[in-house]
Order: structure tokens, then sequence, then C-alpha cells
């Protein structure tokens, strides 16, 4: 391992309670061993060697074991914040998944230090628990002096104190502040919210949707993500148009009277994410978010009682041609604006699909909102609007067909995998592409989440959605689902009106600091192209080729002819490669990119 | 004579207030059962989509849905219907349109639903799912009936005919009090 280098271990049969500690691949269990998933034994030491670039993180598995129930203590010596690495401690909760009865550590609850509490964890409730796990995240600050750290935890239990030595070395590299690409996290409306933070919403009753408490936690998770180097979607509106009143200004009329009314909620909401104040004393500073989406859908602003008469043209552009004055004169320049259709025929709501155009005849609808979008938007505005398709299907001809209409993609990551040109081609011309996903479930190998940011930049793309990242289900915490709709959780429990990390959640954000600074690496020296070979080797010992398909027969024959199972099956040769992830996989890709980095300091 | 019966037994536990909503709803279904045209309703969903509706292909749990499709032609001017319906109420509600599956008479499906996202028995997402009892009395016997199963929400079912006057599907007036702005907004 190379950041994580873990001394050879020492037994310490004498003592009933010891500190050890674990890379952030190999999570540990609440018994003594290691998750299954990560390889279920080994990997545990009595000291802890970390490396990382400034502006950046590191981090480890610290974990308290004790054969004995009983009362502990753990701290950890913070550095002063202008010198060194900073610390921050969270708890580990062990979930109990529904689907094979074991135990994965996942929420990570902030603790402050020094953390008294006791084997077994008295709110975990694991009988014959053992072994309490801790994440240690260290933030090394861009400003931090290139030289190495020493730090120590301490475990005091059954009257024996415990120590456990890390080092870090703070390598001169810095990562840049703007990632390699964009990981956006995806929800939908804001009704769980009610269901997730119960003590709030209880307390503010009917005026919790429209309290400073409730805009308050939506920044909040904003921010969690931006603070894990990713961004936060909301869409606003459901399959057949229902708008959330705070994610639209309210209108008021109809036809040519038809007018926004009240901006109050839709600024209370967005104003802080669009002018950056909601970013106000985060690591990465105060930045505005740098997409949203619009509420714009086939009932809103204009309403499809008048669609295909002038009514609703009139609706339309008026509307929206009010929405950009608004945020001209506010200043948000800073931020795409999304026009973005979700719906799909199947969910009734409207006879034509805007999310993953399977019949092509479809798309004569995205022709008809690009030209009124364009009519409605003046062609010099400083705003910045996008029209967004999420696409899989019809993808390939979409590009050319509706080339200069739809200016941002979001793809599937299936159907990408046999278009190697297409990313080049649509960021040539000024396009927006990423591909969506989803999070793997805590029940697959912690480096799963690896490959997204990996796979988004072997393939070229600008970024990749989890297409649901706030849906821990209805008891996360000991009738766990799994996590693949959560890299958050509510932080209700534990009394923070706010959401929580995940180690997942840490995970993803180490690889892409780590992939953005091996980015940065490309120059006259360095290839991206041997980058890549490289880092495909060492994760997953694959080529660059092979994240490819081969483009299948039946691409060639009407979108609404192919079959679910042959796309599936076009799309394996590729996918198989990431189907199983091995723990080390990413480890041997950040030990590339730090020897990269001390070899170019090395020849500075 | 049953339906009324029906009609009344399902009406009575309302409050006051909710036999006024009721009363509302069950004049906008009542002209629905005019002003929709039941010859276009069975023209919106396509043969195809209908015969992939019922496939089950274990290496593809989304066939079904990827399928789907409509005629535009024949589903805007009908829901465009249902909208103006929806707008009699003086309070916000939907006028879902509703269909029996053919060959599959144990079978009903939503085909059109509106701005609220409201229905008091469509589970979300399903492309066809159980007859509801007091849907198969508004298909066999024409007469209007008024659900109020769950706590707030209220339902009036009408039938909507074809040209040869026969019952080709029913429309679901709906409302719930009071509305949730948040929820499904999904």
């Amino acid at each position: 391992m190379k950041c994580l280098l873990l001394m050879a271990c020492v037994p310490l049969a004498a003592q009933t309670s010891r500190l050890e500690a674990t890379p952030e691949y190999l999570r540990p269990d609440p018994f003594g061993g290691i998750v299954a998933a990560d390889g279920g034994s080994g990997g545990f030491s009595n000291s802890v060697k970390l490396e990382g670039a400034r502006g950046g993180h590191v981090s480890f598995h610290l974990v308290v074991k004790m054969s004995r129930p009983g009362p502990y203590t753990l701290t950890l010596r913070s550095y002063p914040a202008q010198f060194g690495p900073q610390a921050e401690l969270f708890c580990e909760w062990f979930h109990l998944t529904e689907s094979n009865k074991q135990y994965f550590p996942d929420a990570l609850i902030p603790v402050q230090q020094p953390y008294h509490s006791a084997m077994p964890e008295p709110d975990n409730r694991i009988e014959k628990q053992t072994a309490q796990a801790f994440l240690v995240d260290f933030w090394i600050p861009p400003d931090a002096e290139p030289k190495t750290f020493h730090e120590r935890a301490i475990l005091q239990a059954g009257g024996e104190t415990s120590e456990l030595n890390i080092e870090i070395s703070v390598l001169p590299a810095t990562i840049p502040n703007d990632d390699v690409l964009l990981m956006d996290h995806n929800s939908y409306g804001t009704s769980w919210l009610a269901d997730d933070y119960p003590s709030l919403s209880r307390k503010l009753g009917d005026g919790f949707f429209r309290s400073d408490e409730f805009f308050r936690l939506i920044h909040s998770y904003h921010r969690i993500f931006y603070e894990h180097r990713g961004i936060f979607h909301q869409l606003g509106y459901g399959h057949a148009g229902k708008v959330g009143p705070e994610f639209a200004p309210a209108l008021e009329g109809s036809g040519r009277k038809r007018h926004i009314a009240n901006w109050d909620l839709y600024d209370r909401h967005y104003g802080p994410l669009l002018d950056g104040s909601a970013f106000a004393g985060t690591r990465r500073g105060a930045r505005p978010i740098p997409f949203v989406y619009l509420p714009v859908n086939p009932e809103w602003p204009a309403t499809f009682v008048n669609w295909g008469e002038p009514g609703y043209e009139t609706e339309f552009v008026n509307v929206v041609s009010e929405m950009e004055r608004h945020f001209r004169e506010k200043g948000w320049t800073g931020t795409r604006f999304e026009l973005f259709f979700n719906h799909k025929k199947r969910y009734m709501g409207f006879p034509w699909d805007g999310d993953e155009v399977r019949f092509p005849a479809d798309n004569r609808y995205l022709l008809e909102y690009g030209r009124l979008l364009k009519k409605a938007v003046p062609a010099d505005s400083p705003v910045k609007f996008v029209f967004r398709a999420d696409v899989s299907w019809d993808m390939e001809q979409q590009f050319k067909d509706l080339g200069g209409v739809v200016n941002m993609w979001v793809a599937s990551r299936d159907i990408l995998s046999w278009l190697p040109r297409a990313s080049a081609m649509l960021r040539e011309r000024g396009d927006v592409i990423w591909f969506y996903s989803g999070p793997p479930a805590v029940t697959e190998p912690a480096s799963t989440i690896t490959q997204f940011p990996l796979e988004g930049w072997m393939r070229g793309v600008g970024g990749f959605v989890h297409w649901l990242t706030v849906s821990a289900g209805s008891d996360p915490w000991f009738h766990f689902d799994g996590g693949a709709t959560a890299l958050v959780y509510s932080g209700d429990r534990f009394g923070i009106a706010g959401p929580i990390p995940s180690v997942r959640l840490k995970i993803q954000r180490n690889a892409v600091e780590e992939l953005t600074l091996l980015a940065s690496f490309a120059g006259q020296k360095l290839k991206e192209e041997d980058l890549k070979t490289e880092a495909a080797r060492l994760y997953n010992h694959t080529t660059p080729a092979e994240w490819w398909n081969r483009r299948p027969a039946f691409a060639d024959k009407p979108t609404y002819e192919w079959s679910g199972t042959a796309l599936d099956e076009a799309a394996k040769p590729a996918m198989r490669h990431l189907e199983h992830i091995d723990p080390e996989a990413w480890a041997r890709v950040r030990q590339y990119v730090m020897r990269l980095a001390a070899e170019r300091n090395g020849q500075k | 004579m049953k339906g009324l019966l029906l009609t009344f037994v399902l009406v009575a536990p309302l409050a006051a207030a909710g036999r006024g909503v009721a009363r509302e709803l069950d004049d906008v279904a009542r002209i629905a059962s005019v002003m929709v045209d039941g010859d276009a309703c069975r023209r919106i969903v396509t043969l195809r989509a209908l015969e992939f509706m019922f496939k089950n292909d274990p290496r593809d749990q989304w066939v079904a849905g990827d399928n789907y499709e409509v005629n535009d032609e024949a589903f805007i001017p009908v829901k465009k219907t249902l909208i103006r319906l929806s707008h009699l109420a003086p309070f916000p509600c939907d006028v879902n349109l509703w269909m029996p599956v053919a060959g599959h008479p144990e079978k009903v499906r939503i085909v059109i639903r509106n701005t609220n996202e409201l229905s008091q028995f469509w589970p979300w997402g399903a492309l066809y799912q159980d007859m509801i009892p007091s849907m198969k009395q508004v298909l066999e016997t024409g007469h209007r009936v008024t659900v109020s199963e769950k706590p707030g929400w209220v339902s009036v079912l009408a039938p909507v005919y074809d040209s040869l006057g026969d019952i080709v599907g029913l429309v679901e007036a709906v409302t719930q009090q009071p509305i949730d702005p948040q929820g499904n907004v999904k």
C-alpha cells in the first residue's frame, strides 16, 4: 500500500483492549475482523503511515478492540491548523443488512474528543460486539508544510492505555481545486426531508416546508456533497408535472396574463446556492453551484391544456423570460440552469418520453422546447441556460439530430461504452457529457465506488450522476437495504440537523482527489493516454481498450426493435471488468499517483 | 340501484366538508361521463404496448415499461379534456383516466394522470394492477361511485362511453384535503 503503509502486527495478547488500524478499503466488522466483501481477514496493524498531497484528504479506519465489555475513552491529538493535517474523527455505524444479515460500517457520526463510550456501543446494540471502528479523516490544507507529521491515537479502557502511532507525509504536490470530472448526487423532491428529520418536522409542524430550518437543511445537503468534491441535484417536479412550491416561483394568470407573482420560496431556496453564500466557511470556499435543474416541464410554466396553441408558447416564453431577467438582475451567472425533462410515458403524465427517449418520434418535442427556450432567452444573456437530456436507447442518433438544441447529455454507461468517439465529439462542440450510474451497496467491496470516477476519466466524460443518493430506507440503522440509493444519512438520530457522510462517500472523494492530481500530470513528458494505461493496469489489470465495447450489429436497427437483454449483453465485455473490484484496486492507483507526485517534486 | 347504494355507503362516513367536496367531485365526474371521448381513449395506448404489458422476462425486468408507448394524437385531446374538467372544481383536483385490460378482466390500468399527481388507487409506477372493486362496479353498472378509503381523500368514479354506447373506461375525479404540496414530487 502506498498511502497507508501498515506496519507489521505485534501480538498484544496480554492486553484486553487495544487500538488497531486498517486502510480505508478494508472495513472492520464489529467482532474484530474485516467484512467479508473486503477480504474477511488480515489488514490490521498497530501503527499507520499515510502519504498525501496538499489540498486533499487521507483516511483510515481506527479500531478499538476490547475483549471484555466496558467503558473506554479515545483521544486523537489535532495539529494546529496553520501547520499541517487537520483530523476529523467519525464513529462508524454498523448497519445490519436485510439481504445477508451481516454488519457493514458506513454512516459516519462526527464525534468530539476525547470520545467516551462503551463496548458494546450502546446505541448500535450489537450483541457480543468486541470492536468499534472510527474513520480518521485528515484534511491536508493547500498551505500545509511539506514534511512528515506525527500523531497518536490513545485508548484508555479497563485501567490500560494503548497507543497507535500515525505518521503523515505531506507531499509538495497540490491537488487542483477543479476536479477532473464532476460527481453529481441526485435526489427527487423534498418530502423525504420531513421523514428523515422527524425531530425538526415535528417541532415545526405545518410550517416545516416554509421554515428557515427547512432551507438550511437543503443547503446542508449541498454543502456535504460539495465538501466531498461533489455536487447535489434535487429534481423539483413529478412525472405528471406537479412542481414543489420551493422549486419554482409562484405563478398567476393564464395565457398572455400568466406571470411570476412571487419569488420568495425560490429565492430562499436557491439564492444562497446560486451566489455561493451557502458554502461560506467550507474548505473549498464559497462558490455558486455549477448546475441546477429548472422546474420547467410540460405542465410548467405553460399548462399542457394549451399545448400546440399560441397560449402555450406565450406562457412558456413570458415566464422563462422573466426567470432569465430575475437571474440576471441577481447576478446568478455562475450556474448552468438546466431545461430538463424527466417524465416517461409509462408514468402516464404526458404522451412522450423526456427521459431516455426510445421512440425517435419523441425528439420532435425536444426540438420544439429548444425553439421555445431560444425565443425566451436573449442570445447575449450572461445567464447560462442549458438544455439537458438524459439519454440511452436513441442517444447515438440524438447526438446528431439534436445537435445545437440539446447541449448537456447524461448518457447511459452501457451505450456510451460502444461510442468511443462520442465524448470527445460532444465536448469539442461545447456540450456537457456525463454518464449516469448508482452507488454500490455496502455489501460490495468498499473499493467498488472508485470505479465511477476512474471510468469517467477513462472515457473522457465531464462527470457522472448517481441517480439517487439520499434514500437510505425506512430504517438504515437496524434493517438496512444496503444503501444503493444513499451516500449520506440523516443526522437526526444523533441530534444533528443535517446529513452525515458515509465511508463510501469518503472513499469516492479521496479517489477523485487523487485522480485529479494524476490527470494534472498530463503534459509534455507524461501523456494522458500513458497515465490512463498505467492506471487501468494497476486498477483492474486492463488496457484502456478493454474499457470499450464493440458496437453491436443491432445498433443499426431502429431503437424500438432493440431489447434490454441484447443491450446488456452488448455492454458486458467492458462492464465485466468492473463487476468485481478487488479491495486493493484503488490503493495501487493511489500508490502510482503518489510516486509520480514525489518524482515530479524531485525533478523540480 | 346497487351502485347507488354503494355510493351512499361510502359517502356516509364523510364529514360535512367532505360531503361538500364529494358533491363537487360528483358533478365533475358526471360531466366527464358526457365529455370524455371513449373512442379516443381506446386509441391512446398502442397495440404493441398492450402486447408487451404482460411480458415477463427474468433477464429484462423493464421490458413492459420500456415498450410502453401511446398515440399522442389521441392522448393529447383526451388529456386536455381531463384538465378542463378538473378546473370545474373550486379546489385542486385531478381527473384521471382508467381503462380495463382486454383479455384480463381482473386487471385495470391507469392511462392518463394529471398535474396534482393524485390518485387514491394507483400504486406509483404500475402499468396495470388488480381490478378495484369499485371500478368494476362502475364498468359493469355505469353508476358513479364515491370512494373515500384513505383519510382525507375523496374519489368519484364515473363511466366513459364510446360511440356505440359501450363503457370503455372510467374517470377518477380525485382530491386530497389538505393537499400535500410536496407529495409525489419524484
